[in-house]
């Protein structure tokens, strides 16, 4: 799908427009070459020119007109990505997340109207993935260009999508806000091993003698710790087993996070049971088909979500 | 050290090697990169015909040579009355026999080079804003440098030990068309003549080091 919207493919059928331009419409014969789209490309492998200088890569596409009229100019790019003491490396002697902020500036440097992303956290481990995410704000922030993003991870997208569609065997199963498409999807995103099934968003935290809090609604969740320098919304992973579920409010009881909300899904997966549960975002919670028979769990009764703080996994 | 003849016959063969890797080198690079990225159902005609000098008694490619290019041929007269230049029997000649008998060995290096470049790196340097020409002019050529540098050697080391063929094309004239081969061959014809070959041979020898030496020295340059 990317390589059609970059314009790699020509698809059997469909159509791609940008700007009100069609860039491509099988049926009616039009494909504009890949280098007059103005699409930047990070590519999954991320393809820099062995052969150039990181400053060689980077100012690749100024050698065909391209960034004139761009509000993007290279001293900016390489502020903002931090690469100054990159310029004169190769791209073999850099590191991971090194390579993936060159990609991204070079790909900035075409002048994009669009950038087109292709799993740009998928080699980098977490520390990394969140700092390239901060970049990525940042770029966002900096220029307002539109950005594609494709991801196999739910927390990536939670934490940078305004809108997402999700694909399945190539066609479009759910679109809308993240929290919107991938909440609606239980069974499915529930069976993806590599993305934690929840993850909170957490408004207002802050931490007095050593006990942090954050916001769910009018909800509050208690956290094992914040990240330095925490500013603006913190997002916690939890897996779904780790969520007891009650019918009623325990109030003697060490798990400290007592989440009030209302059942809205109920997904059967082999001998487990996978309940959805809105307390302003929706949370998953893993229980036996005998608790759920117990506990009269249906869809539409209120319910109360026992969460361990320490369960609780901050993003950095 | 060396005598006149001697002198000659080296700056010749230099002078033969030099222009025959010259000008077929853009013709093998076009041939290497249609053979290494082409789909066309006729390459294995272009393949084949690339590879044929390798395979062809040098004595044969030279006479093929010399029917084309002779005087009377079709591309010598041609050549001869518009241009009035004369192949058959000059160091032009010679030159000829060098470029089409090294040319299976350009191909094959520069062929294989473009073969193992990432393909996606091109596609990569088109969605930066490159036309096809400059995206193979600055991605896809720099790309195979070692392979064009290690065929030109080869090409070179082959033009400089040919004989079969330029003696057919070209003769064996002193001083115009006697390359370090043809020299070493007259010389020991002649009586006591095997003493007098050795200062050539060892040249010869010399030669072929310094292109093995050369080419190991351009491959580390452009792997860097």
């Amino acid at each position: 799908m990317l390589d059609v919207i970059a314009g790699v493919l020509r698809p059997d059928s469909g159509r791609v427009v940008l700007d009100g331009e069609t860039l491509t419409d099988a049926e009616g014969g039009i494909h504009v070459p890949l280098h007059k789209r103005r699409i930047g490309v990070v590519f999954q492998d991320l393809l820099l020119f062995p052969h150039l200088s990181v400053a060689g890569n980077l100012n690749y596409p100024r050698r065909w007109g391209r960034r004139v009229n761009s509000p993007i100019t290279f001293d900016k790019v390489v502020d903002v990505l931090e690469l100054t003491a990159l310029l004169s490396r190769t791209p073999h002697s850099l590191s991971g997340g090194e390579r993936q902020r060159v990609a991204l500036g070079r790909a900035l440097l075409s002048g994009p109207r669009l950038l087109v992303l292709d799993e740009p956290l998928a080699a980098l481990d977490e520390p990394l993935k969140s700092r390239i995410l901060t970049y990525l704000d940042r770029v966002v922030h900096e220029w307002e260009i539109p950005v594609v993003f494709v991801s196999h991870s739910q927390a990536e997208v939670r934490r940078f999508a305004a809108w997402c569609a999700v694909l399945d065997k190539g066609s479009i199963i759910a679109e809308g806000t993240p929290g919107k498409a991938l909440g609606t999807l239980g069974a499915l995103s529930l069976q993806d091993d590599a993305a934690p099934a929840n993850l909170l968003r957490l408004d207002n935290v802050s931490c007095t003698q050593g006990a942090c809090v954050g916001m769910v609604g009018k909800q509050v969740v208690r956290l094992p710790g914040l990240p330095q320098n925490a500013s603006g919304p913190v997002y916690v992973q939890f897996p779904p087993e780790s969520v007891l579920l009650s019918r009623d409010d325990v109030p003697n009881i060490s798990a400290r996070n007592h989440l009030r909300g209302t059942v809205v899904h109920l997904v059967e997966q082999g001998a487990a049971v996978f309940v959805g549960i809105d307390v302003g975002q929706i949370i998953w919670a893993e229980v036996t088909p005998g608790a759920v028979r117990d506990l009269s769990i249906a869809v539409g009764n209120p319910i109360t979500c026992l969460i361990k703080a320490h369960s609780l996994r901050v993003l950095e | 050290m060396l005598t006149a003849i001697e002198w000659n016959a080296l700056g010749l063969s230099l002078q033969v090697s030099l222009v025959a890797v010259a000008a077929s080198l853009p013709f093998a690079i076009a041939v290497g990169y249609r053979l290494a990225r082409g789909q066309s159902p006729l390459l294995w005609l272009l393949d084949t015909l690339s590879s044929l000098p390798l395979i062809l008694p040098p004595v044969v490619t030279g006479y093929l040579l010399l029917v084309l290019f002779g005087r009377n041929g079709p591309l010598g007269a041609f050549l001869e009355q518009t241009l009035g230049v004369r192949v058959a029997f000059t160091w032009l000649g010679a030159a000829l026999a060098a470029a089409v008998v090294g040319f299976p060995l350009m191909v094959r290096a520069i062929r294989l080079s473009f073969e193992s470049n990432d393909r996606r790196l091109e596609v990569a340097a088109r969605s930066l804003g490159a036309g096809r020409l400059s995206t193979f002019l600055t991605i896809s050529l720099p790309l195979a440098s070692r392979g064009i540098v290690a065929g030109s050697v080869l090409a070179f080391a082959r033009g400089l030990g040919e004989f079969g063929a330029t003696i057919m094309v070209a003769g064996n004239i002193p001083g115009q068309t006697q390359t370090i081969p043809l020299a070493i061959y007259s010389m020991a014809e002649r009586p006591q003549g095997m003493e007098q070959t050795w200062r050539l041979v060892a040249l010869c020898v010399l030669l072929a080091c310094a292109a093995v030496i050369a080419s190991r020295l351009l491959e580390r340059r452009s792997h860097a």
